[in-house]
Parts: structure tokens; sequence; C-alpha cells
């Protein structure tokens, strides 16, 4: 027997295992978003913003639960701290519209301008594959967001509720179906416009900042113009894209929103409607833009 | 009889007016093959169109087998594919990228970090792996672009232009690595305006000019055309008149002359010229034909 070591050199080995479907591969995709998107194995500087974010959104959420829990103990004829999920949506909304504008650039502009794209060309994969996997990795992404911290407050409210945590659990069932239902929406009516710009900008920060600018800008004009009294003017506060989920957040929630929207008379299915043609737009656009690269 | 890798039938493509690509007829066997052509010759739009990225304007074109128009999944998940420009995502690390170009292709996540750790290693990148790709040198980068081309085995992995960018000691790399696909049974084309790369690394060539397919054959066929090359010292003049009135054909560049001879031996009717004509001769040997002097001598002035 000899102690001296040999060094093998297996050379290349071809691959004999199984291949996964489109589906793993999409949901690949899905992942490396999620990672990118929350800088998750990357440079430190680029995790800042998104955490930032998400601990805006959620720290509300914890330090709430925290306090029911304790009132529940200490105090429990306390009135609840806070409102409603339907506030919770409003405080969220505005840090979701930012987190889209963010992160929607970084899921798709990436990829393209650096060329990325051909390593997709010689995989198993169509444009559409690859859009559907990403905007699925947005709404992962703004789920986290709207869902987690409302599901936080939801065993808040749970705790305080004076029949008792479980009683409250099941008593507020139905605000689990509308906080789904909401962020659904939100995820649609902000992320569509994001997507969109994104799949057309040539660099993240300006997409950003384009697509905050026609959220921000919009209602004031919508606005405006339906305030003006023209003949028809009222269907310009259609315009005002960044109040379209607000109001069907309202009438998920049952409640009157006062927005540019309800003063011109539109229900909530207009809204829905006018988030439905968004989504058309935005993935009829996308995929024209990815044919000739995919 | 073994499927050729690529087939077409009239291919052709245009990017509106201009059109890239003429009525492309080809069948091209398995191996190392070469797709030279200068800049805009087609090359690149060729390859588009072998991935399904590009429909092509008129025929049809098979890769292993395949029609690419009706089957560009099935042909994607057999082909791999190193661009011309960099694919890199520069804020990831090596390892995660290429891992990640594994599971794109389908591989199970363990088995694809293990075929990522081999891959790398193979590449010369075992070391670097953990670093951002935006830290790599540019032959890095070309190493791990060549990486995640055949990090998923595939059955055909197409570089476009793989030597470009490099400095000489590692285009030497390259070449080598490019050299190495063909014993590990992965079929190569390698498209390129740099004839001698083809010349040191493929065993197959296509060539192109203008959207045309001005040749394609095996390159031992197209270099080996039993000519004699002779560089005489003193006048040339009486040597070619001696060899010209034996009826070989000879080409004259200052000393240097160029003899064919189908009736004999070339070789023994220059050296009863030299003697003849009392002239001295620095070198003999046979003709050494390069891809340059075909593809000068082919495409249109």
């Amino acid at each position: 027997m000899t102690n001296r070591g040999v060094v093998f050199d297996l050379g290349y080995v071809p691959h004999e295992g199984p291949r996964l479907a489109t589906g793993s591969v999409m949901w690949a995709i899905v992942r490396e978003g999620v990672r990118r998107v929350f800088a998750i194995r990357r440079h430190f500087r680029k995790k800042i913003l998104p955490w930032l974010l998400v601990i805006a959104a959620v720290l509300p959420a914890v330090v709430f639960v925290g306090l029911a829990f304790f009132l529940s103990t200490f105090a429990p004829e306390a009135e609840t701290p806070f409102g409603s999920h339907a506030d919770y949506f409003s405080l969220v909304g505005a840090i979701v519209l930012l987190f889209c504008g963010l992160a929607a650039p970084e899921l798709l502009i990436p990829d393209r301008e650096e060329g990325v794209l051909a390593v997709y060309a010689s995989r198993p994969l169509r444009a559409w594959h690859y859009l559907v996997a990403r905007a699925i990795a947005l709404g992962f992404t703004v789920a986290g967001f709207l869902v987690f911290p409302n599901l936080l407050l939801y065993l808040g409210f749970a705790a305080q509720d004076r029949s008792g945590f479980a009683q409250g659990l099941i008593g507020n069932a139905d605000d689990l179906v509308r906080i789904l239902a909401t962020s659904v929406v939100y995820f649609l009516g902000y992320g569509a416009p994001a997507f969109l710009v994104a799949s057309f900008a040539k660099r993240t920060a300006p997409a950003t900042g384009v697509y905050l600018a026609i959220m921000l800008i919009t209602p004031g004009l919508a606005e405006g113009l339906a305030e003006s009294g023209a003949t028809g003017s009222r269907y310009a506060a259609l315009l005002s894209i960044a109040e379209h989920p607000p109001a069907l957040r309202d009438w998920i929630f049952d409640r009157f929103g006062g927005s540019t929207l309800d003063k011109a008379g539109f229900d909530p299915w207009v809204s829905l409607l006018v988030i439905g043609l968004l989504v058309a737009a935005a993935a009829t656009l996308a995929l024209r833009r990815y044919r000739g690269y995919l | 009889m073994t499927t050729p890798i690529i087939e077409t039938r009239g291919l052709g493509h245009a990017y509106g007016d201009v059109v890239a690509l003429h009525g492309v007829d080809l069948s091209v066997p398995t191996g190392k093959v070469g797709l030279v052509g200068a800049n805009g010759a087609g090359k690149t739009t060729f390859i588009k169109i072998m991935l399904g990225i590009l429909s092509p304007t008129v025929g049809a074109v098979e890769v292993l087998g395949t029609d690419v128009a009706t089957h560009t999944i099935d042909v994607r998940s057999r082909v791999g594919y190193m661009p011309e420009e960099s694919c890199l995502p520069l804020s990831q690390s090596g390892a995660d990228f290429v891992v990640y170009a594994a599971e794109l292709a389908g591989i199970p996540r363990k088995a694809a970090r293990q075929r990522a750790s081999d891959v790398l290693g193979l590449v010369g990148l075992h070391e670097e792996r953990f670093r951002f790709l935006g830290e790599y040198s540019t032959g890095m980068r070309q190493r791990a672009m060549l990486a995640q081309a055949i990090v998923h085995d595939p059955d055909l992995v197409l570089l476009d232009e793989p030597t470009a960018g490099l400095d000489p000691e590692g285009r030497e790399e390259m070449l080598d690595l490019i050299s190495r696909l063909g014993d590990f049974g992965i079929n190569v084309i390698a498209s390129s305006h740099v004839l001698t790369d083809i010349e040191r690394t493929c065993d197959w060539v296509v060539m192109l000019d203008g959207g045309r397919v001005l040749r394609s054959g095996p390159l031992s066929g197209l270099t080996d055309e039993g000519a004699v090359e002779v560089e005489v010292i003193g006048d040339v003049e009486p040597v070619t008149a001696f060899l010209a009135g034996r009826g070989a054909t000879v080409e004259t560049d200052h000393q240097r002359l160029i003899v064919e001879y189908p009736g004999g031996d070339p070789y023994d009717l220059v050296l009863e010229a030299l003697v003849d004509s009392n002239a001295g001769v620095r070198r003999l040997g046979a003709r050494s034909t390069t891809l340059e002097d075909i593809f000068l001598g082919e495409s249109p002035p």
C-alpha cells in the first residue's frame, strides 16, 4: 500500500440525469428574479433600497401585532390603535408604487442591456415564458409587501378580538379574501405600467423616474382635466392610473374613498376594466418587444 | 448514416430591403465546423436563424435533424450559444450565473451546481468562480461565456466570434478549449472572420460572403491541392519557361513559384528545371494553401 495521493482528471462528464420541463425552468427564472430584486448574493449597495422599503412596509404591522398582543394581555378593554386593512393598504400602496418602479426595471432591463437574453435564447424557452416568469417574480415580491403585513395585521386584530383570538381569526376570515383580492389589484394596477416602461427603457434609473413621473403626475392632470367642465371631461379622470387600485380597494373593503374617479362618478368595474386594459397593453407590447430577442 | 448537424434548403433572410442570406443550401456533418466570412457576411444572422430567434424569410433549416421553425423549443434544448457580444450579468458571481444557466436548460438544481463547478474548472475559472462577473478580465469573461454555453451538456454549441477582443494568450487558450469540445462529444459551429482560428480548430468549413455560400467542405480537401511551392535564387524566367514547356501550370510571385503538374511528379519536374536553368533553391515543398488564399480567390472582387 502506498501513501502517495493520485489526482484523476475526470475531464468532461456528460449529463445523464433528468431534464426538467418548461414549468421548472420558469420557476428557476422566478426564483432568480426574486433574488435579483432583493439583491440576494449581490453587491451590498444594491440591497439598501429594496430592504428599506420592506422594512417601511412591514415594520408598522410588526409593531402593531406586538402592541395588539401586549394590549390583549394587559389592557383588554383598550381600543385598537390601528384603523383597518384598507388603511394599511393606503399606507403600503405608496411603498408598493415606489417598489414597482424599482423592481420591474431591475427584473427586465439588465438582462436586455447586458445581453443575457442571448443565454435565454439558447434554452428551451420562448419570449412569453420569460415574461410570464418575470411578472410572477414581480408578483411574489409585491405580495410580500401587501399580503404579509396585512396577515400580521389580521393576527393583531384577532388578538384584540374581545371574543378571543381563535374566534377573531374565524370571525374575520372574509378579510383574508379581501386582502388577497386587493393585493392582486395593486400588483396588476401598479405592476403593469412598471413592466411596460421597463420593457422599453434602456437603463434602470430613468425607467424608475419615468414610471414614477407617470404615476404621480397623471392623478393631478386627470383631476384638472376632469374638473375643467368641458363636454366629456369627466372621462379624463380615467387617466389617473395610480388611483384605480385604491378605488377598487375602497370597493372591496366597502368604504368611500373620495378619489378623482369617485368624484367623476365612475363605478369600480370601470377601474377594473382600465386595469385589465393596462395589463393587456403591457403584455402585448412587451411580447412584441421581446420577439427579436427570444 | 449520421444526421447532419445543419441542413438548409434555399434559406434566405432579409432585414427590410437588405438581404442578409441568399438561398443557402447546406448540409454540414457532425464535428467542428467553421463559419467564416467578413463582417456582414451573414454569419450572425445564420446563427440566429439556427436558434429560432430569427425566422427565415424563405427556405427551411434543420438543426440536429429537427426543423427549427416548427420545433424551436426542441432545438433550443439541445444547443448552447456563446454570442459575440457579452451575455453576462455583471452583478452576479460566475458560479451563480453558470448554475442558473444550467437550470434554464432544465438541469435539476443539485446537478446544476455540480455541473457548473465542473465546467468552470474545465474553462479555468474554478478559483475565480465566486467573484462578480463585472470584476472579470476580458479573457475570463469569454471563458465564462463558454462555460454557460456548455454547462447543460448540449449536442451542439454555436460560438459567435469566440476569440473577439482577446489578447494573443487568451486567444490561444480559447482555441485550445474549442478544440477540446469535440473530444467531449459536443459538435461545434464557430463563426469567425479570423481564418487561421478556423484552420486550427475545425475540420469542416462553410464560407459565407455577402449572404451566399462560397464553399462548404472539409478543411483537409480545401487546403491540399497537390501543388508545389518553390522559392528560386537567381533568374526565375528560364525556370518558368522550362516548366511551362513541359506542360506544368506555373503561378509566379517574384521569386516564388507555385507549380501544378498533373502529368507527373511536380517535385522531379521542378528539380529538373532548376538543374537545367542552373538556378538555386531557397525553399521547396508542398504548397500550404491557407483558408485566406481560398477565400480571397473565391470571393467576388
